[in-house]
C-alpha cells in the first residue's frame, strides 16, 4: 500500500518539478556576454538619431542572438521588445512575424498576460486588412484579461490599460459591423478598465464611440453629452485640439442627423474657428468645410454653396483623400439633383461611385447607386436600381455573416479559454493533488518509521529476555550440575572418611595390637607397614577433607560459566589464558541483564582476539573498584591503530551493550602492543 | 565402647584384651549407634556403673532425634554416670571441634584416631585409669596453641575463620555462623585488630590464623 503511495507520489512529483523547471530562468555560462549584446543592439535600434535601415539592422541582430538563449522570462521579455521596435520603425511584416515568435514562446512558457499581449497585437496587425482575424485576436486576448478578472488572482493594475485597450478595439469592430448593442458594451467595460488604470489617454475615444454608436441608435442627446465628455478628457492633453475638432465636428453631424441644421451649422463653424490647425490639417478643414456646405445645403441656406463643396473638392484632390471625395462628390450630386440639373449630379454620382468603390466604402456606394438610379435614363436608372437592390441585400447579408463569423469566433475562443482555465485548474489540481500525496506519504512514513521503531524495540525487549533466559538456563544447568558433583564429593568424602578411613583405622589398630603381643622378630617391620598403613589414612582423610570442602556457594557459579568460556574458546583456539576475578563482587546481586551483557561482552573480545589480533594469551580480570565492576580484556596481539579501523559490528555492539548498562568502554591499542578493552559498569 | 564401625571396636579389643594388659579384668560392651549406646549407659547406670566409656564422635543417630552424636551421648554419660571415664576418639581433628568438645565435655582422654596407634591406646587406657587425663598429641598441639596466644578467640570466631578457610564468602557466613553479616564483619576486624593486621584481606587474615595454629 505505502510502496504504491510512494510510487505515485514520486510520480506526480517529478512532474511537478519539471513543469516547475520551465518557469525558472536559468543563467548559464557566456549569459552575461550575450545579455549585454542584447541590450546594445536595442539601444542602437531604438535610437531615434540613426536611420530606420539601421535601426532595423540592429533588431535582426537582437533577435539573432535573444534566439540563442535558453526559453525563459527574459527571453520573452526581449523577443516583446523587438517586436515592438519593429512596430515602432512601421516594419509591419516584421513586427507581426517577431510577436508570432513572441506568442509561441509565451504559449510555451505558460504565461497567459504576455499570450493575451500578443494575440492584442496581432490584433493590431490584421485591424486595417482583415477584421475577422483581427476580431479573432482582440477576442481570444480579451477572454484572456477576462479570465483573470475570474480568477482574482493577479493584480488589475498589472493589465487593465491593456485590457481596455482590447476592449476598445473589439468595440470598433462591432460598431462597424453595426452590431451596436455589443459595441457599446464593451466600451462601457473599456471606460471601466482606464479608469482603473488611471491612464485616460483612450477615454476621448472610448466617449467618442459611445456618441457615435448613440448617434446611430438615434439618442441624438446622449450623443451629444457623450461626445462633449470626450472633449472634457481630451482636456490639458497634447490632442486636446485635435479631439475638440473631431467632437465638434462629430456634433455637429448628430444635429445634422436629427435634422437640428442651424445647431449643426454652429458645431461645424466652432470647429472651423482653430484656424491654427487646420492650416496644418487640410484634410480636417476640408473636411468641416464640406459638412458645413451640406448642413447648409440641408436647410435650404443655399448661400455660397456649390463654391463650398468645390473648395473643399479641390482640397481633398490636391491630397487626394479618395475618402474625402467620394463623400464630397455624393453631396455635390445630390445638391445637383436638387437643382434639377440631373446630368451635372448623374457625373458627380459616377465620380462618387468610382472613389466609393475605390476605398471599398459600401455605404456611400450605395448612395452613389441610388442617386444614379434616380437620375439616370429608364434604361440605364433600371440597372443601377438594380445594382443598388442587389447590393444593399449583398450587404445585409454580409454584415450578417459578419456578425455570425464574430460570435462564432467569440464561442470559439470562449471554449479555448475554458480549455486553457481548465488546463490551469488542472495545473491546480494536480499541486492538490501532489500535496494531499505527499502530506499522505509523509503521513504513511511518519507510522511506517513508528512502527519501525516499534518493532526495534520489542525486538531488543526480546532480545533481552532472551539473553535473560539463556544466562537463566545456561547458570541453572551449571549451579545442576555443580549440585551434582557436589553431592557426589560430599558422598564420598564421607565415604572414604567415616567408612574407609574407620575400617582401616580398626585394622590398623588390630594390627598393632596383635603386633604388640607377638614377639617373633618381626614386630618392627610390620610397625613399619603400620605406619605406612597410617600415613595412608592420613592422605585418604585429607582426600576426604578437600572432597567435602564446600568450595561451592551460588555466586561461584557465574564467574564458573565466565571460566569455562574462557577456557573453552581458548582451547579451541590454541591460547593461553589468565582470569580473575576480584571476590568482593557480589554477583548474586547483580541484575541478570548486566552478567549476560559482561558475558557478551567477553564473548565477542575474544572473537576479535581470535579473528584479528593473533594473540598468544588473553588476561581477563574482574575488579571491584567505587561500587564499579571494571572488566578488562588484554592481550599481548598485534593491536590496531584506533584510527585506522573501521567500527565493526563487534566494537559497536560492545559499545551499545555497555552505553545500555550506563557504563564506560575504552579501546585501548597500540601497533604492536596488544588491544586493552576496558568496560567500566556501575553497580 | 560406642563406635559404629565393628573393625573399630575389634581394633580397640585387641590393643586393650593383648598379652601385656594381664593385671586388668576388662569386660567390654560395645554399642554402633546412639539408641544402643543410650540404653546401655542408662542399664549400667541402675546396676553396675561403667568404669569407662570410649565414645566416637560421629554415630548413627537416635530414632527419637535427640542424640545426634558421640558429643551429646557423652554429655548423657557424664550426667547418668558421673564417675565414669570418658575417653573421645574421633576422626575429626579440626580446631574448632576439639575446642568444643573440650569445652563441653572435658573428657578424661581426647584422642584422636589418625594420630593413634595401639600402644597410645595403651598408654592412654593405663593413664586414665591411674587418674591422669590424656590427650593426643593433636590435642595438647590444640592446647598449647591456645596457649601460646596471649588471646583465646571464641567458638564463634574459630567458626567464622574455620569457615571461611572452607572457602565460604564473608557475605554466605550468616548461613553457617548464627550471626548477621554485619556482626560477622565485625568480629572479622577484631580478629585481624587481635593478629595485629588490620586493614588486611581475607587471605592475609587466613594466613596469620594458619599460622597461628587457629585454623
Amino acid at each position: 500500500m505505502f510502496r504504491f503511495h510512494i510510487k505515485y507520489a514520486c510520480f506526480f512529483f517529478v512532474l511537478y518539478l519539471s513543469s516547475c523547471q520551465e518557469d525558472k530562468i536559468e543563467y548559464k555560462g557566456g549569459d552575461e556576454l550575450r545579455f549585454g549584446l542584447i541590450e546594445s543592439s536595442l539601444k542602437e535600434a531604438k535610437d531615434k538619431k540613426r536611420s530606420l535601415k539601421e535601426r532595423k539592422e540592429s533588431l535582426k541582430e537582437a533577435y539573432a542572438i535573444s534566439s540563442t538563449l535558453d526559453d525563459g522570462l527574459y527571453k520573452l521579455n526581449q523577443f516583446r521588445e523587438i517586436s515592438l521596435e519593429y512596430y515602432r520603425v512601421k516594419d509591419l511584416d516584421n513586427f507581426k512575424k517577431h510577436n508570432d515568435k513572441t506568442l509561441d514562446l509565451s504559449i510555451i512558457l505558460k504565461d497567459s498576460l504576455n499570450m493575451a499581449k500578443s494575440y492584442f497585437l496581432n490584433g493590431l496587425y490584421y485591424r486595417n486588412s482583415d477584421l475577422g482575424i483581427a476580431y479573432e485576436n482582440f477576442d481570444k486576448s480579451e477572454k484572456i484579461y477576462a479570465s483573470f478578472d475570474k480568477a482574482n488572482n493577479l493584480d488589475p493594475l498589472l493589465y487593465a490599460y491593456d485590457h481596455g485597450k482590447v476592449l476598445t478595439d473589439l468595440a470598433k469592430i462591432l460598431r462597424k459591423v453595426k452590431d451596436y448593442s455589443q459595441s457599446e458594451g464593451l466600451t462601457i467595460e473599456a471606460i471601466k478598465k482606464f479608469k482603473l488604470s488611471k491612464n485616460p489617454k483612450y477615454l476621448p475615444l472610448c466617449y467618442t464611440n459611445l456618441g457615435i454608436l448613440a448617434k446611430y441608435t438615434e439618442r441624438y442627446e446622449a450623443s451629444v453629452d457623450y461626445h462633449l465628455q470626450s472633449i472634457e478628457y481630451a482636456k490639458n492633453t497634447n490632442k486636446e485640439v485635435f479631439q475638440t475638432i473631431a467632437s465638434y465636428n462629430n456634433i455637429g453631424t448628430v444635429y445634422k442627423s436629427d435634422k437640428k441644421y442651424k445647431k449643426a451649422e454652429e458645431y461645424y463653424n466652432r470647429a472651423l474657428s482653430y484656424n491654427d490647425f487646420l492650416n496644418k490639417n487640410p484634410k480636417t478643414f476640408a473636411l468641416l468645410l464640406d459638412n458645413l456646405a451640406y448642413v447648409k445645403f440641408l436647410s435650404n441656406d443655399n448661400e455660397n454653396i456649390p463654391e463650398a463643396f468645390f473648395e473643399s473638392l479641390s482640397i481633398r484632390d490636391s491630397i487626394s483623400d479618395i475618402q474625402g471625395i467620394s463623400t464630397n462628390t455624393l453631396h455635390l450630386a445630390e445638391y445637383y439633383k436638387s437643382n434639377e440639373n440631373d446630368s451635372l449630379a448623374k457625373s458627380f454620382a459616377e465620380r462618387a461611385k468610382n472613389a466609393a468603390l475605390e476605398v471599398n466604402n459600401n455605404e456611400e456606394l450605395l448612395q452613389s447607386y441610388e442617386l444614379l438610379s434616380e437620375v439616370s435614363d429608364n434604361e440605364n436608372g433600371l440597372v443601377y436600381a438594380r445594382k443598388y437592390i442587389r447590393l444593399s441585400d449583398s450587404l445585409v447579408k454580409e454584415e450578417r455573416a459578419f456578425r455570425d463569423k464574430l460570435a462564432r469566433i467569440r464561442f470559439e475562443t470562449e471554449e479555448k479559454v475554458q480549455e486553457i482555465a481548465a488546463i490551469s485548474r488542472e495545473k491546480e489540481l494536480l499541486i492538490f493533488a501532489i500535496l494531499g500525496l505527499s502530506v499522505l506519504f509523509l503521513l504513511g512514513y511518519v507510522i511506517f518509521r513508528q512502527q519501525q521503531s516499534n518493532k526495534e524495540l520489542l525486538f531488543e525487549q526480546n532480545q533481552q529476555q532472551s539473553n535473560q533466559e539463556i544466562y537463566r538456563l545456561l547458570l541453572s544447568q551449571q549451579l545442576k550440575l555443580e549440585e551434582g558433583r557436589k553431592l557426589e564429593q560430599h558422598r564420598m568424602s564421607e565415604e572414604l572418611h567415616d567408612g574407609v578411613l574407620g575400617r582401616l583405622f580398626g585394622v590398623r589398630l588390630s594390627l598393632d595390637g596383635i603386633n604388640q603381643r607377638a614377639n617373633d622378630g618381626f614386630t618392627e617391620s610390620r610397625n613399619k607397614y603400620i605406619d605406612e598403613l597410617k600415613s595412608i589414612e592420613k592422605e585418604i582423610r585429607l582426600i576426604s577433607h578437600d572432597l567435602g570442602t564446600d568450595t561451592l556457594s551460588p555466586d561461584i557459579a557465574y564467574v564458573d560459566v565466565v571460566e569455562s568460556l574462557v577456557s573453552d574458546l581458548c582451547t579451541v583456539h590454541k591460547m593461553e589464558f589468565a582470569f580473575a576475578n576480584d571476590e568482593n563482587i557480589d554477583w548474586e546481586t547483580i541484575d541478570d541483564q548486566k552478567k549476560v551483557n559482561l558475558f557478551r561482552i567477553i564473548q565477542e573480545s575474544l572473537q576479535n582476539i581470535f579473528k584479528h589480533a593473533r594473540a598468544k594469551s588473553v588476561k581477563i580480570n574482574f575488579d571491584y573498584v567505587d561500587d564499579k565492576i571494571n572488566l578488562t580484556i588484554l592481550d599481548d596481539g598485534i593491536g590496531f591503530k584506533s584510527s585506522k579501523v573501521k567500527r565493526g559490528i563487534g566494537l559497536k555492539n560492545i559499545t551499545s551493550r555497555v552505553t545500555q548498562m550506563n557504563g564506560v568502554v575504552d579501546f585501548i591499542s597500540n601497533q604492536d602492543s596488544g588491544t586493552k578493552v576496558s568496560v567500566g559498569i556501575p553497580i | 565402647m560406642i563406635d559404629d564401625h565393628p573393625m573399630i571396636i575389634e581394633g580397640y579389643k585387641n590393643t586393650l584384651l593383648g598379652e601385656n594388659q594381664k593385671e586388668y579384668q576388662i569386660k567390654i560392651d560395645i554399642a554402633s549407634n546412639c539408641d544402643d549406646a543410650y540404653d546401655s549407659i542408662l542399664k549400667s547406670s541402675k546396676t553396675t556403673p561403667y568404669d569407662m566409656l570410649f565414645v566416637d564422635i560421629k554415630l548413627p543417630p537416635s530414632s527419637d532425634g535427640t542424640i545426634t552424636s558421640g558429643e551429646d551421648l557423652a554429655k548423657h554419660a557424664k550426667e547418668l554416670l558421673p564417675k565414669a571415664k570418658i575417653i573421645i576418639l574421633t576422626m575429626h581433628r579440626e580446631d574448632h571441634r576439639i575446642h568444643n568438645i573440650l569445652k563441653n565435655i572435658n573428657p578424661s582422654g581426647f584422642l584422636i584416631k589418625s594420630d593413634l596407634t595401639s600402644s597410645e591406646l595403651l598408654l592412654a587406657f593405663n593413664n586414665i585409669v591411674s587418674g591422669t587425663p590424656y590427650y593426643s598429641a593433636t590435642v595438647n598441639n590444640h592446647f598449647r596453641k591456645m596457649m601460646t596466644n596471649n588471646f583465646s578467640l571464641d567458638e564463634k570466631n574459630l567458626k567464622i575463620l574455620y569457615h571461611l578457610s572452607r572457602g565460604v564468602k564473608t557475605k554466605n557466613l550468616p548461613n553457617y555462623v548464627s550471626l548477621s553479616l554485619s556482626a560477622i564483619e565485625k568480629r572479622k576486624n577484631q580478629i585481624k585488630e587481635m593478629f595485629s593486621i588490620a586493614k588486611a584481606d581475607d587471605q592475609k587474615l587466613l594466613e596469620e590464623a594458619r599460622k597461628r595454629g587457629f585454623v
